[in-house]
This record gives structure tokens, sequence and C-alpha cells, in this order.
């Protein structure tokens, strides 16, 4: 079995299966502790403040007016690199071939130029982000393993995937194998770390908008 | 490497010279005839004129052509060389000494033919393979005059200056070698070492990558550059993705959905119909078939990346390169997906319920405590 | 829970303490929060803390890491790989130490963390349950802890040289306004912040003022007075029922179908919002700020108010009231009624900053400097706005701005919007 059988065959199945159970395993860990029921009368009717939990999902997105000055460059950078990801992602041709016999539906995708441009300009920002986190005080304060280790892989499927593209280094077998490998790497890390965001961040943002709307406070 | 002895008329024989100017083609016409190998193998014109004055005064080598667990198509492909032609190539450039399809002699005969050649040019001779060499049943699935397969190789192997494998086949095993391989099929490479192997890939292989290879092997008396493989450079240099007239498609992001769609018809790229040109590395795009009339995708199908080891079990030939493929059962079906979904899902559930389960014991034993602690105090 | 010295626990006692705490706290919300958390650090440009001072050390989330360490260890799906393998080191007495600067001097519990969290996560209310955790540690500030201690007690969280009744009645006589007191079968119960009976009486008789002007059957009971909870502030979960408890008990004794939370903010929040939680079950009562309160009687006609001349004038929203209860448009709409000229500040409403004295912080001593630095921003909005009256609605908010006015011989003092409405209040029937 060469390398790129094997990486987009049982390694992507275990790696699917590692991610599968995973993600259920953890989420399903913490979502079925007690939950407690709030006892005190709210302001808002039920439709409402689950209504506001739905808006606060797309309203902090982005910071409120109060806090642009001090973080809006930084949100826009964070932002930039996942929009980026997800173009690349969900986009390029033979990520949708890939996709498409997964989940059995198809899609149009962006031109390879254009999806290359968006791909380094994606990169860039994510070395960006890199920068950043080791040289402010207080991310490189709260950054532990977790959040290098799955920037590192991150930016290894990235890499990887352009380097095949490009083809650089290497034939474009290996380098497709490598680049299947790195994602399969991502998927086998994904339940045990912070990528878990990408399940979280709506719910969060609903559930937490919604408490904060049941008291009529801002969200 | 073959010497530079061997390719040195023995007495009393006719240098490949002498025997083209016998035949009326003068010192021009073989230069312009070398010159174009040269080219069909990617090789700088000069070589050429190399190439004819190295073969004008040598011997023509002796090549013996063992037939294995084979279907013959790479021989076919082999007698369709344009450039040079095979009887170009047979007659006048090599002493094809042995091969059971051409040969004239049959039976105890041929076989004798064989012999003698082994045995005249022992250390010289040229060893081109094609077909597997089945191992299974003590080798019994592949006989010629009683002898097996692997064990004609092997003794073959023992005196030949170098190993052409023509055809997937004699190179990574092929079809035969696929997945149960029910005959224990193995290529040259397993069963053989200590002798330059060349792999000419491809179910077949292009005919003036066979021709081209062995040509320049006779003629140089060195082993051409080779891959990771053993494949020549020269014809398996590049992926034909590289090199496909389609590849503006590609970079654009224009595919063809289906085989009769309008994409098909516009002749986009077949991407996403399964063809391998991304991952396959041989010269269709360049040399083409038929003296340079099409090639595969040309004409409409992806690329089956057949010059490539395994390519009969990497998958359906209609899912598109990036496909998961699952093992033997070729790419993973959104059926399949779902099922490894739900189940490992439901893995996940039961282990996060357990683990819940256990937080919530280890926080009731600690409520416990402090409640126990609570009475203590008061 | 006992009540051991704060400083006489032994180490290891401390941990399990916390653990206990922490461990009785987590649920599937608040495990939700610790498991958001992206490490983005942009918390920290909401705090005042931080803003002021740069130290990171001030981020809202790194201010419960003990907690998401301990979380991730003791509760979290792959907790026993987290164990086995030592991914996550076991919190330690010293580390707990260190994070009571963090949970207590150095926060306010005012929220504004919880707006800016692209993860949504309400960072203010896991610094809540981590100070109850801390408590639990025996770790509560001592200051906080005897105040809870004693309120807890005796119902009021210091000694008073005379008791409060007294003290209730001589301000009646005082400002010459009758203080219903001790009644039965009233519609409504107030209560009062021991600090406007101790520094702001005239909020006191304000609030006497506007029911009766108002003609609400209230009053005032000496067996359940004190608005404050300083078992919230201290982290003690137990502590805190016991001092809602007392008032809940008086306002349903005494039948009364509202219970109206003076200006303070975190009473507002205490009563509000966390209440019946502790109660377990719904409050019989509704609970409602005196500036809601007011809110509804004018939009409903009954009250009326006269045009107010304070020149320009800022408002200081109190974060308990306002960012995390919702009171927000009820002050504006009382100084739009009274047509004040309001200046709102840069960050105003649910984005105010704190006074920085909120979250029992005003009553620790060693973050007194600390404080300081912080308010300067909040100071120099209220400069900016060019307002000469500065009103606020909460005592906690007042008393902090006092103190800054005497620190930094600052030209403002915060005015009480309650005594304002009291001021300009006009007979309802006058205009009929």
């Amino acid at each position: 079995m060469d390398l790129l059988s094997f990486a987009r065959g049982p390694a992507l199945k275990v790696a699917l299966a590692v991610f599968c159970a995973g993600v259920v395993w953890r989420i399903a860990a913490f979502a079925l502790l007690r939950i407690r029921r709030d006892l005190n009368r709210p302001r808002n009717s039920l439709f409402k403040y689950l209504g506001a939990g739905l808006y606060t999902i797309g309203t902090r997105s982005w910071p409120h007016p109060e806090f642009i000055r001090r973080t809006g460059a930084g949100e826009a950078l964070g932002y930039s690199y996942h929009m980026g990801l997800f173009v690349v992602v969900l986009l390029f041709a033979p990520h949708i071939a890939f996709l498409g016999s997964l989940f059995g539906i198809t899609w149009p995708g962006l031109p390879n130029s254009v999806i290359t441009v968006i791909a380094v300009i994606s990169l860039t920002l994510f070395l960006a982000v890199l920068f950043r986190r080791v040289t402010s005080p207080v991310i490189r304060m709260l950054s532990n393993f977790d959040d290098y280790f799955s920037w590192f892989i991150t930016m290894l499927v990235m890499v990887t995937g352009l380097a095949a593209t490009a083809q650089i280094g290497a034939r474009y077998s290996t380098l497709v194998a490598v680049h299947i490998l790195s994602v399969d790497v991502l998927l086998l890390w994904f339940p045990f770390g912070k990528l878990m965001h990408a399940f979280y961040i709506f719910p969060s943002r609903a559930i937490n908008g919604a408490i904060l709307a049941r008291k009529g406070a801002a969200s | 490497m073959i010497t530079r002895d061997a390719a040195t008329p023995a007495s009393g024989q006719l240098s490949v010279g002498e025997m083209l100017l016998a035949h009326g083609i003068g010192r021009r016409g073989f230069i312009k005839f070398c010159t174009a190998a040269a080219s069909a193998m990617a090789l700088p014109p000069w070589m050429g004129a190399a190439m004819a004055e190295q073969l004008r005064n040598a011997a023509r080598p002796s090549v013996v052509y063992l037939s294995f667990q084979e279907c013959t198509g790479c021989f076919e492909s082999f007698t369709r060389s344009f450039a040079p032609t095979i009887e170009n190539l047979i007659f006048n450039v090599i002493s094809l000494d042995y091969d059971d399809t051409l040969m004239a002699a049959a039976g105890d005969a041929a076989e004798a033919a064989l012999a003698s050649a082994m045995r005249d040019h022992f250390g010289n001779y040229v060893v081109v393979v094609d077909g597997s060499i089945p191992t299974g049943a003590g080798g019994a699935y592949c006989t010629a005059g009683g002898r097996s397969a692997v064990d004609t190789l092997r003794e073959a192997a023992k005196g030949a200056s170098a190993i052409i494998c023509v055809g997937t086949c004699s190179s990574f095993g092929g079809i035969p070698f696929a997945d149960p391989n029910p005959t224990g099929a193995w290529p040259v490479t397993a069963i053989v070492g200590g002798v330059p192997i060349i792999n000419v890939s491809g179910c077949p292989p292009i005919p003036e990558v066979i021709t081209g290879t062995l040509l320049q092997l006779v003629s140089t008396g060195q082993i051409p550059d080779l891959d990771e493989h053993r494949r020549p450079k020269a014809f398996f240099g590049n992926t034909i993705h590289d090199r496909c007239y389609r590849r503006p498609f590609f970079d654009a992001g224009k595919f063809a959905k289906t085989f009769d769609d309008e994409g098909a018809r516009n002749g986009w790229c077949l991407y996403e119909l399964g063809c391998k040109g991304p991952t396959t590395f041989n010269a269709c795009a360049t040399l083409k078939w038929n003296g340079g009339t099409s090639f595969p995708i040309e004409s409409g199908h992806g690329c089956l990346g057949c010059s490539e080891p395994g390519f009969w079990d990497k998958g359906s030939f209609y899912s598109a390169e990036s496909t998961p493929q699952w093992g033997k059962a070729g790419e993973a079906t959104p059926k399949q997906v779902v099922e490894l979904a739900g189940i490992t899902a439901g893995v996940g559930a039961v282990l996060g319920t357990a683990s819940a389960g256990v937080s919530r014991l280890r926080q009731a034993s600690r409520q416990k405590a402090a409640e126990h602690e609570h009475q203590g105090d008061e | 829970m006992s009540d051991v010295a704060v400083e006489g626990l032994p180490a290891q006692a401390r941990v399990a303490g916390a653990m206990q705490g922490f461990s009785r706290e987590i649920g599937a919300l608040s495990a939700f929060r610790l498991e958001s958390c992206i490490h983005c650090g942009i918390c920290a440009d909401a705090c005042h803390y931080y803003v002021a001072t740069e130290d990171p050390q001030y981020t809202p989330i790194w201010k419960v890491e003990p907690f998401k360490q301990a979380y991730k260890r003791e509760a979290s799906a792959f907790a026993p790989l987290f164990r086995l393998f030592g991914f996550k080191r076991a919190v330690s007495a010293e580390q707990l130490e260190h994070w009571q600067h963090l949970l207590f001097d150095s926060c306010n519990l005012c929220g504004r963390c919880s707006l800016i969290c692209p993860m949504g996560i309400d960072v203010a209310a896991l610094i809540e349950q981590a100070r109850h955790a801390m408590f639990d540690a025996g770790l509560a500030p001592k200051e906080l802890y005897d105040k809870a201690a004693h309120q807890r007690a005796t119902g009021q969280p210091e000694a008073s040289a005379e008791p409060y009744r007294d003290q209730l009645i001589a301000i009646g006589v005082r400002f010459d306004v009758r203080i219903p007191l001790d009644e039965s079968d009233v519609d409504v119960m107030l209560c009062i912040p021991r600090t406007d009976i101790d520094h702001y009486p005239g909020a006191v008789a304000a609030l006497a003022r506007v029911m009766s002007h108002l003609g609400v059957s209230c009053t005032f009971r000496s067996d359940g007075l004190i608005a404050e909870n300083y078992g919230y502030y201290a982290g003690g979960r137990e502590w805190q029922r016991d001092i809602s408890l007392r008032l809940i008990d008086t306002a349903i004794a005494c039948k009364a179908k509202t219970l109206i939370v003076p200006e303070c903010g975190h009473a507002y929040a205490a009563l509000r919002w966390e209440a019946a939680d502790l109660y377990g079950k719904p409050l019989p009562f509704k609970v409602l700020a005196v500036t809601e309160f007011l809110a509804q009687e004018l939009g409903a006609g009954r009250l009326r108010l006269g045009n107010a001349t304070t020149g320009p004038t800022t408002f200081q929203d109190p974060c308990q009231l306002s960012r995390t209860g919702g009171v927000t448009e009820a002050p504006r709409a009382l100084m739009k009624a009274m047509g004040v000229d309001l200046q709102e500040m840069r960050n105003n409403g649910s984005f105010s900053y704190c006074c920085g004295g909120g979250g029992g912080v005003v009553d620790i001593e060693r973050a007194a400097p600390l404080r300081y630095r912080t308010m300067e921003i909040k100071l120099r909005e209220i400069d900016d706005t060019g307002a000469n009256t500065f009103l606020t609605t909460c005592s906690d908010c007042r008393r902090t701005f006092d103190d800054a006015q005497r620190h930094f011989s600052w030209d403002k003092s915060p005015e009480s919007l309650l005594e304002l409405v009291a001021k300009n209040l006009i007979d309802a029937g006058a205009g009929r």
C-alpha cells in the first residue's frame, strides 16, 4: 500500500472514527452534567430571549463599537484567516470532490488561481496570528501546548496543501499523501484540543446570549 | 551496467553499421533514425549522432524476450512502435534471440535458442520481461518447456547485463498481483537482484517508450536516469496532469461532472470523473499513442493511472483522486460514512455519558463530604 | 461550612475545600463556558484593571485559570487522561493564594468582559463561581469574610452605634418624612443599603418621600432591612442564601407583593437574579429596582416630575443594575421626564466602565492603590463629558466616587437619581 492509499484509506477511516467518537464524547461529557433551572423570574419572554440568543450568534461576530478600537484589528485578523480557510477548504475543487464523496453532494468551486492566492494570504495571516500569540503578553500567558499544537497542525495542513498544488518539494502523489495525512492528524487531534471551538462557538454565543437576554441585559 | 566490450562486434559478426549498409541504409539515413529515436526519448539532438556512431560500430546486442503471466498487450504495443519501428529495431539494431511470440521456432528448438543465447552471450545479453512471475503452487501457474517462470527468470538474470521490465505486471506486479493475487504473482524486482533493472511500466506501456528505452540502453550502453520506481526519467519524469492539454481547465476550476455533460463536451478537466493524471507519471500527454494521434484523456476518458504501482487496488477509476478510499471496498460511499459516523458517534455518546456519570458521582461524593463536615460543625 | 478563621486553614485543606466548592458548583453551563475559551485574550481589553495597568494577569479569563485547570483534571471528558499523564497539574495552595488577588482585589464582577468574548463566554459568571470555591478554601478576603459572617449572624455587616431602626426614625425626623416601619399587610416591602443609612441618609428619606407621594402601601422592616449581601461578595454560597432568606422571609411575612431594592447594584443582582435559586423555588413576590419601579409609575402616569435644573449632567450606570441587570432604560426615562440635559459618557449603558468599587472591592483595604489606578479611566470619561452634575443610582458607586474625590481632590461628587426624583415630584392631581 502506498502512502496516498494509506492516507486516504485506513488512516482517514481511523481519523474520522476518532473524530466522531471524540467530539460526541467530549460534548456529552459536559452537556450531561447537571443543568440547574434558573428559578429567578425572567424579564423577557422565552420567545424573546431565545431569539436574542440566536441574534447574539451574529452580533458577537464583531466587537461592539465600544470595543473596536482595542480589539478590532485582532478580531479582524482572526476572522480573516478563518474565512480564508473556509474558502479554501470548501471551494477548492479537489476538496469538493473529497467532501462530495463523503457526503454525497457537490457544489461549484473557485478557480485554482483564486484559491491559491487566498491560501497564500491565509497562510500569511496565520503566521501573523502566531506572531501575535508569542508577542502579546496576554495571549502568550494564556497559551498552552494545545494552542501551539493546534496552530502547528493547521499550519501543516495549509503548507502541505499549498506545496501539493504548487508541486514543490516532492512529487504530487507524495505531497497529496502528506497533505491528507496531515488532515488525518488534524482530525485525530480535533476532539482533544481547542479545535473543538468550531462546535462550541455558535451554541456558546447563543446560550450565553439567551441567558443574558433573559435578564434583559445586553448581550 | 553494460560494458563497452559487449558492444564491440566479435570476429566474424557484422557490426550494425555494416549490416545497415548491406540493407542500403547509409550513414546519413541512420543518423536521422537515431535522432528521431533520441528526440522521442527527450534526449538532446546531438545524442542522435552519438548513438548512431556508437551503434554503427557495435555488434547487434543479444536480447531475449521472456513472456510470463501476461496478456500480450504489452507485446502488441511494442510491435506498434513508430520510431524506431520494431522491424528496424529487431532486424537492424538488436539480435532478438528469443521471443516465443515472434520466433519461428517452437518447442524444444525455441528453448534451445534461449539456452544458446544465454550461454553464448553470458554477461552481455539484455533480458526483456513481460508479465508478472507467479510463485504460487511452486510456480506452476506459468510454465514454458516444463520450466516455471520463476526458474527461467532466475536463470536468465544470472548472465544478463540488464533487465527491462515491459509493462506494469513485470514492473510492479500489475493485475495478477492485485488483491487477492491468487497466483502469488510478483514483479521482477521481487524475484531477482544484482542486475540493473529498468521498469517500463504501463498497461500497456507506450510503444515508443519500450523501444526508446531499449534503443537507448543498447546504443549508449548506459542505464538511463531512473526515478524511485526504476522508471526512465526521460519518459516518467512528469505527471500526465502536468503535461495535459486540459490542465488550464483544472486550473480554472472547470470540470466535467459526468461523461455526457456540457463540461465533457467542452473538453473540461476530468479530475472529478476520476482521472488519475495528477498522480500518474508517464508520457501519454506528450508522446501520445498511435504515432502521436491521441491519448485516453484526449478521447474523453480519465487516466487510469496504469503506470503506477498498485493501480488496480486504488479504488474506483471513476472517483476523484482526493476522495477517501477505504481499503478493498474502494471509494467510501456516503452511506458508509454515515454508518461509520453513526457507530463512532454512538460509542462517543456512551463514553461521554459515562464520563458525565463519573463526574456527577465525584460531585455527589464531594457534596456528601461537605454536608458531613457541615453537620459535624453544628 | 465551618467558621474557620480565614488565615488558619492548612494548605491541603484549602485545596480540598476549593476543589469541593468548585466540584459542587460545576454544571453543564459553567463546564461549557470553561470548555469554550480559545485563549484569544480579547477579554483583557474589556477589563478596566487590564486597560489601566496593561498587566496581563488581569486578563479576566486568567482569573479563573486554576478552575479551568481543575475542570480539565476533574470533570472534563478526558479528565482521567489529564490526571494520568499530568497534562494539567493539580491546583496548588500557593496558586490559590495568589489568585485571591485576581479574583477579589481586581475584579468587580462588572461583567464587561462577558460582552466582548467572541466565544460568548460569560466570564464574570465564571469568576463569581470561582469566588465560591475560594470561599470554601478559606481564601475570601478578611474584610469581606468578616462582614459576611457578621451579617449572617446579626443581619447587619457591622455593628452600629445605634440600632438601624432608631437611625431610620431619626432620618424621618431630620428630613421631615414619614418612614413606614415594621408594618404588615403591605403591597411593597422596602429595604435599604446600610451605606445609605451611614453615609447618604438623604437617599433613605427620598425613597420614603417618593413612596408616600405615590401613595404606595409599603414598609421598611427592621427584621429584614439591609439590602447588601456580603455573602455574595465573599463567595459564601450558603451565607449568601442565609442573608437573602432574611429579606425573603420578611417580605413573605408582611405579605408584600413587591420587594423594592433601592439604589444598590449588587443587592439587586443578588435578590433579582440569584435569590430564587438559593431559595429553591421562585420567589412569591416581585423584585424591582427602585428606578425600575419609578419608571413603571412614570409610564403609567401615576408619577409626574417637574423639570430639574441640573445643567449638563452625566450618568453612571451601575454594572449590576444596567449591564448585568437590564435596568438601563429606566433611569434614562426618569431623567428625560425631568428634562435632564444628559451628556453620556463615551462608554455608557451596558458598556459603561465600573466605578471600580463593586464586587466588594471598595471594602478591601489592600486593593485601594490598584482601585485608584483603574478609576482614572472612569474619572477621565466623566470629566470629558463636560457635565457639572453627575448622577448615579448605586450607593456603592457613590461611596467609591466620594472616596476618589478625597483621594484625587476631584471636583465632582455623585448625586442620587432617586434624590433628584424626590426633589422634583409634582402632585399627580395637580395637572388634572
